[in-house]
């Protein structure tokens, strides 16, 4: 039996694909005001999900902060890496010039700086020790170099200690390789529980449109009588999913921002104290845009995944 | 006169065991309003799901029209519903909209344009004497207004078939009077019409064709002549 189009004079009303985009932006139009009215009707529900849903967010987003201000911190300490070669007494500026311009050009080396004794003699006289050294006589201090490794620093520490100019080489290996040994495993921790907690949000979403789903299956029963498709039906959840995502995402920015101003000049005059300008970073407006925009996508696919499987089930039964 | 519905021995079985419907075979011509009756769980809400596709046989054959609906599948079954209007004995408004709003909803699925749906919706509020309440919420309506509204929504559409599943079964006898003449005068426009009633008094009164149902099995068909004589 051929089998004729359905509701030919109604679902389809005209053949032009002009119709076709405006009856597929009204059908949004309507999702769009029916979701954002699901929302004011029921402000303390909405803000206590949003509230959640933020804090949820808040937490694997300020893992992220952390994660990234560590990051930055762990670049620092890796520029700051620099291998001390005294020269012996002997070795005069002209030498030393000389022998840091051959170390300049070895692959393994990034920088070498020069400092000459004359120069740390005014370092020391500046930091009030003038006295002390005008007391042991001629200016004792040997030439330094200062010198920025390019690859593995242990190596290059071991081949410049076996240079016949160096009297000494200092080089605080192992407090570094430790440093970075939990910087690595901090990092590894925070993806972890960014991981679960980003997961946790997805859930969090996933639950509270089930609920409103719930909420609204007698509402659903009826569009379905009436010819709704899952679509025409999805798509306020979708937009409410979005929508609770948008304003999670932008409430646990927000949460952060605060938390990092709060934190930061603490924070700053803790790292002054050690000699160091760490300032704590907070979201620049791209990454924050950038994270408003996950947390709506986030919401608009936990909507779709909880939504769809409760579409799913409603199909007739076959049996 | 055409076919509009044939049910070729058509069998449902739940996935429990349970059998609502056996062998079951029909006709119902364009323009004609016939009721189907029996006790409860007899089986007439299940013939009533399996014609706007809320269920699907286990064996045999539902025609709607030329349309076999057992190969109505996926995106089509939307579709084939909006060809269907469906009156609740709960009359299943959306209580946070108007009664515009509730009326207007086949029309806002099938994409039609905003002037063409408030010109059908107040057609057919003014046929069903709702014109002044279409502000209204579906809480601040009588019983019989409320029923008034769901049969609104089922016709706004000009369905081929209308199916109510005990339209009165909540109201009195005067309003379920009331309710009964405006199917009554359907068939005349060309709308077939099929209800589900328990309520034999007021299927007799009518004086239409009688479908009974006992046990998921057609006990009876019964014409309007027939009925007449009984």
């Amino acid at each position: 039996m051929p089998e004729p189009r359905l509701a030919e004079s109604a679902a389809r009303p005209s053949p032009r694909p002009l119709r076709h985009v405006t009856t597929w932006f009204d059908h949004h139009l309507y999702s769009f005001v029916a979701s954002l009215g699901r929302v004011a009707r029921k402000p303390w529900s909405t803000i206590l999900t949003v509230g959640v849903m933020a804090v949820a967010l808040a937490l694997p987003l300020g893992l992220w902060l952390v994660l990234a201000n560590v990051a930055r911190f762990s670049g620092d300490v890796e520029q700051s890496r620099q291998i001390s070669v005294f020269l012996k007494p002997q070795i005069d500026v002209a030498a030393a010039q000389a022998l840091a311009g051959t170390l300049r050009a070895r692959s393994d080396i990034g920088q070498v700086q020069l400092r000459t004794p004359e120069q740390g003699l005014a370092e020391l006289r500046a930091g009030g020790l003038g006295d002390a050294i005008s007391a042991v006589g001629p200016n004792p201090l040997p030439s330094l170099l200062i010198v920025t490794p390019k690859g593995d620093e242990s190596l290059l520490a071991a081949s410049l200690q076996r240079l016949p100019q160096a009297d000494l080489v200092q080089h605080d290996a192992q407090w570094r390789d430790r440093l970075d040994g939990w910087l690595r495993f901090g990092t590894r921790v925070a993806l972890v529980l960014g991981t679960l907690l980003g997961l946790g949000a997805l859930l969090v979403v996933g639950n509270t449109v089930r609920l409103d789903i719930q909420s609204r299956r007698e509402e659903i029963g009826v569009l379905q009588h009436l010819g709704a498709t899952d679509g025409f039906i999805r798509r306020p959840f979708l937009y409410l999913g979005a929508w609770y995502g948008l304003a999670a995402g932008a409430f646990a920015i927000g949460l952060l921002t605060l938390a990092a101003i709060a934190l930061r000049q603490p924070l700053a005059d803790l790292a002054a104290r050690y000699g160091s300008q760490f300032w704590l970073d907070g979201f620049d407006p791209l990454t924050a845009a950038a994270v408003v925009l996950g947390t709506t996508v986030l919401g608009w696919l936990g909507a779709g995944l909880v939504a769809g499987h409760y579409l799913r089930q409603t199909r007739p039964t076959e049996s | 006169m055409s076919s509009m519905l044939r049910f070729d021995n058509v069998s449902k079985q739940y996935r429990g065991g349970h059998v609502a419907l056996a062998d079951v075979s029909f006709e119902v011509q364009r323009g004609e309003m016939l009721f189907v009756t029996g006790h409860s769980g007899a089986g007439k809400s299940t013939l009533l799901k399996l014609i706007h596709l809320g269920e699907r046989p286990s064996r045999g054959a539902v025609l709607f029209g030329e349309r076999n609906l057992l190969k109505v599948r996926g995106r089509r079954v939307p579709l084939h519903r909006r060809d269907v209007g469906v009156v609740f004995q709960d009359h299943r408004l959306l209580a946070d909209r108007t009664v515009f709003e509730n009326v207007a909803l086949p029309l806002i699925l099938r994409g039609m344009r905003r002037g063409e749906i408030a010109k059908r919706v107040r057609s057919v509020l003014d046929r069903l004497g709702l014109g002044a309440r279409e502000r209204a919420l579906p809480t601040q309506l009588s019983a019989g207004e409320q029923q008034r509204v769901g049969i609104a929504r089922a016709l706004v559409g000009e369905p081929q078939l209308l199916v109510a599943d005990e339209p009165t079964g909540n109201l009195d006898p005067a309003l379920s009077a009331e309710i009964m003449t405006l199917f009554a005068a359907l068939p005349e426009r060309g709308t077939s019409v099929l209800i589900a009633s328990h309520d034999l008094g007021l299927v007799r009164r009518l004086k239409k064709r009688v479908l009974v149902l006992d046990q998921g099995r057609l006990a009876d068909d019964i014409s309007p002549e027939d009925l007449a004589d009984a």
